[in-house]
């Protein structure tokens, strides 16, 4: 415990160290905006809750894939370094469409970078019918399939969630997320109903 | 008011009324703050619990940064009145979301206190708690209550609490009031019987037992101690009332006393009078009788003397018998008055230092006769360092004149021995007589009143031996009055001692003495040499006295001159200045005091020595006013010729130098016999004694 106590301390101080003086200073930066974002996702691998047959293993890493260009540097990969979610692990990896079909497939919250606009509903396509928690960064990500999407509300990091996108890859979103976020329904891009 | 004077009923009822509103009031504070303690436990773990609710509710509000959320989260604390405020800090401190109920006037908002938990803050209940999301913390939920559920609970309660008391104190006052009657109703009724009691005095009141505690036992005792005062009343009333009667009667008896004491006074003042008027009698009649005694006495030993110078020896017997029975009749009458003075207490000493063996051989030489008469022999045995005594010498030797007296009369041809020394007691000197007989002597019972008067051994003595009997009385009391004393020895048939003591010193309160010691201590130079040596005044009124005197004086060898008067023996006593004068008392116009008034009271006359004539018992009136001696008529010539010769001796010493012949003293020595002595008075008045 006490192990757990000073590995909580250190974590908070990187935590601090990274997140600190600039969390609220979304509006010009970058880096700030998408240091938040890379908490939210932290945040989010906590408020939900997948399928026991995402994981091979008990203790198998929560893996969160980067799908195309890292808008984060390395801030998620310290902010998850050393975390723990549930016993598991986290994991990041940086994967690019078409290349890592596999480890696509295999991730558990996969983030469709901004660069990826033209294969968002390709990836959703992909993705739909797997317990992976898609989030977008893209305006519409949600409303096209994607489970969550970041938005920008009064230069503010907000949230979107698509429910019924999420009970189809089977994961169980919190309520306490829930509330926080704006529920969107699926809007099909060419018009026509998903079905 | 002093509550410790209240009455018992108030004190029980204060103490039950103190005693259960204090037991109400410990239990019931006691359960109340229990109660109210625990209730506020209980609204702290509501508090966390509510903290808890709102921190999770809110958690990921504050995950994603989402104060709008937050603020609606806690906005639903609406619904709890109680809380007033409620904040959401974020981890490093700041106020990340807050809510104020709106009736709050002045939110007090504070910084996150490192702990958590939560704590009462003045009148607020607060509390802190971590926020965490997924066992990671991301904030801090601060939580106000007012508490006003306990406020009004314990509003609630205070005023349950007062009722309660108020109710039970008002049925306890109902019990207490009742029930104290318990205790007190005996002990007020004790009171009311103890206070009737004291106010009536009637111990017949019981007071009533209650019950049998402790106060039944106080009552018990109280009656059992009104039964003991009622009888001790009764009694004391019953002794009072006797005391009473008793009282009636001693008062009766004291009236009676007096009435008695009253009849004794008057008995006594009558006795008195009666004593009185025997005295002044008794007086009277030794006048009346020694007047014409004198003169029997008197006129026949002048009968005799010259009965003898004629040679008619045959009456010369005759004679001397009168003259014997005169002096008996006399020696009666002076021993009468004698005892009465004495019982009177009006016989007083005069005191004068005398030579003792002198005094001794006079006596012997004068009783010789008497001791003679029985054919008894007597022996004087006197110790060399007798001396001089001082003492009354009439009084000593009429004692010793009664001894010898009697000593004579009661023995027949036996040996009377007269002893005396000197012996010292006490620091004093004591001068003892022993007069000594063969005669019949005394037997024990007639020693108890030997020395009573009036009394003899033997009524038939009296017959035997005649004499008045008053002889020993006489001796016994002037021997006590000289502070001397008197003891008798005898068998029957062995004869008698008689030892008298006396203290060689005699003493009174009244000194007389300075008066008779002139007839030794006459100055020479006031002597006058004119002094007629034989001339002898005679004052009296009396011409059988005059006669006698001048014709005894004259057979002595003096020349007489007579005076009928006061004034008379005066004036003659200044024409012829006389060796003594002789004074008669009872005169008509001027007494004998008033004559020797004069006589001292003039220069020329005043050192003439003064010899009272008389039959005026006071010898102490004589001496005081200058008087040299006191003779009682009938005159004892004899002793009148010692007193005359030693004046003139006096006289004839300080004025010639001794010149007055030895033979000159014979002449006059007045050794006489007297009563059928046996001694002769030739005609130069030579005595011859036959001393055996």
């Amino acid at each position: 415990m006490r192990k757990v106590g000073l590995l909580i301390a250190i974590t908070c101080l990187l935590f601090s160290m990274a997140v600190g003086g600039h969390a609220e200073g979304l509006d010009s930066s970058d880096s700030s905006e998408y240091l938040i974002k890379a908490g939210f996702i932290y945040n989010f691998a906590k408020l939900v809750e997948w399928p026991s047959t995402a994981f091979a293993q008990q203790d198998s890493p929560i893996v969160i894939g980067i799908l195309g260009d890292d808008p984060f540097g390395g801030t998620l990969d310290r902010i998850v370094a050393d975390k723990k979610i549930n016993g598991r692990g986290l994991v990041v990896k940086r994967l690019r469409w078409g290349k890592d079909v596999k480890d696509i497939r295999e991730c558990n919250i996969l983030f469709v970078s901004s660069s990826e606009k033209e294969h968002i509903d390709n990836v959703v396509d992909a993705m739909k019918w797997l317990p992976v928690l898609t989030i977008g960064d893209a305006p519409g990500f949600a409303k096209r399939g994607g489970i969550v999407n970041f938005t920008l509300e009064d230069n503010k990091v907000r949230f979107e969630v698509n429910v019924e996108a999420a009970k189809r890859a089977d994961l169980t979103i919190s309520s306490r997320l829930l509330t926080l976020a704006r529920i969107v329904q699926q809007v099909p891009a060419d018009g026509k109903a998903l079905q | 008011m002093n509550l410790k004077n209240l009455s018992i009923k108030r004190k029980l009822m204060l103490i039950t009324m103190l005693t259960s509103g204090l037991a109400v009031v410990l239990s019931s504070a006691g359960f109340l703050s229990y109660d109210l303690i625990s209730f506020r436990h209980s609204l702290s773990q509501d508090l966390m619990t509510q903290a808890e609710i709102i921190g999770y509710n809110s958690a990921a509000a504050m995950a994603f940064k989402d104060e709008s959320a937050a603020t609606v989260t806690l906005s639903a604390l609406q619904a709890k009145e109680d809380i007033v405020s409620a904040v959401l800090y974020t981890r490093d401190g700041k106020v990340f979301a807050q809510y104020i109920h709106a009736n709050t006037r002045r939110p007090r908002l504070p910084a996150p206190p490192p702990e958590r938990g939560y704590r009462f803050e003045g009148s607020y209940l607060e509390v802190f708690r971590d926020v965490s999301l997924n066992g990671e913390l991301v904030g801090t939920l601060f939580l106000q209550s007012d508490m006003r559920q306990w406020n009004s609970r314990a509003r609630r309660y205070a005023s349950i609490f007062l009722s309660f008391v108020l109710i039970s104190g008002f049925i306890a006052l109902l019990v207490s009031s009742k029930l104290q009657k318990l205790i007190s109703g005996p002990i007020l009724h004790l009171e009311d019987t103890m206070r009737m009691v004291s106010a009536t005095k009637s111990y017949e009141v019981r007071a009533t037992k209650f019950y049998g505690d402790e106060i039944g036992r106080l009552i018990d005792g109280f009656n059992t101690m009104l039964s003991e005062i009622q009888q001790r009343d009764t009694a004391f009333h019953h002794a009072n009332d006797e005391l009473k009667t008793r009282t009636l009667q001693l008062e009766g008896e004291i009236v009676h006393r007096k009435e008695m004491q009253k009849e004794l006074l008057t008995a006594k003042h009558a006795a008195e009078d009666a004593n009185r008027a025997k005295s002044a009698f008794l007086a009277n009649m030794s006048h009346e009788l020694r007047t014409p005694l004198n003169a029997i006495i008197g006129y026949s030993e002048m009968l005799e003397e010259e009965t003898h110078e004629l040679g008619k020896v045959e009456n010369i017997k005759d004679l001397q018998k009168i003259q014997g029975a005169g002096k008996h009749l006399l020696s009666l009458i002076n021993d009468v008055l004698d005892l009465s003075k004495i019982e009177a207490g009006r016989m007083g000493l005069h005191l004068e230092t005398f030579d003792i063996s002198q005094m001794i051989d006079e006596m012997v030489t004068t009783l010789h006769p008497a001791i003679s008469k029985n054919s008894n022999t007597i022996q004087v045995h006197l110790a060399e360092d007798l001396g001089a005594m001082r003492a009354d010498i009439t009084k000593v030797r009429q004692i010793l004149f009664n001894l010898l007296s009697n000593a004579s009369k009661f023995t027949d041809h036996g040996t009377i021995s007269v002893d005396v020394d000197r012996s010292t007691e006490e620091d004093q000197d004591w001068i003892r007589f022993r007069v000594a007989d063969t005669g019949i002597g005394i037997t024990a019972k007639q020693k108890g009143n030997l020395f009573q008067e009036f009394t003899q051994a033997d009524v038939s003595i009296a017959r035997k031996y005649g004499g008045t009997g008053l002889g020993l009385a006489i001796s016994y009391r002037y021997v006590r009055l000289m502070n001397g004393r008197i003891s008798v020895e005898s068998e029957p048939g062995q004869g008698s001692v008689f030892t008298v003591h006396l203290p060689a010193k005699v003493t009174t309160e009244v000194t007389e003495a300075a008066q008779t010691e002139k007839i030794n201590d006459l100055p020479a130079a006031t002597i006058e040499t004119k002094s007629n040596m034989d001339t002898i005044l005679v004052i009296d009124d009396d011409s059988v006295v005059r006669d006698l005197m001048s014709r005894f004086l004259t057979r002595l060898g003096f020349h007489v001159v007579a005076a009928a008067s006061g004034e008379e023996g005066l004036r003659l006593a200044k024409q012829v200045n006389p060796l003594v004068v002789t004074l008669d008392v009872i005169m008509p116009d001027c007494d004998g005091w008033a004559v020797l008034n004069k006589l001292k009271a003039d220069p020329e006359l005043s050192e003439i020595p003064v010899i009272m004539v008389t039959v005026v018992d006071n010898e102490t009136m004589g001496f005081e006013l200058g008087a040299s001696n006191y003779l009682i008529k009938p005159v004892d010539r004899d002793r009148l010729a010692v007193l005359i010769e030693k004046h003139r001796a006096a006289r004839s010493s300080t004025l010639t130098n001794a010149k007055a012949s030895p033979a000159s003293r014979h002449n006059v020595s007045p050794k006489k016999g007297s009563g059928g002595s046996k001694g002769t008075i030739t005609a130069n008045g030579k005595v011859t004694v036959p001393l055996t």
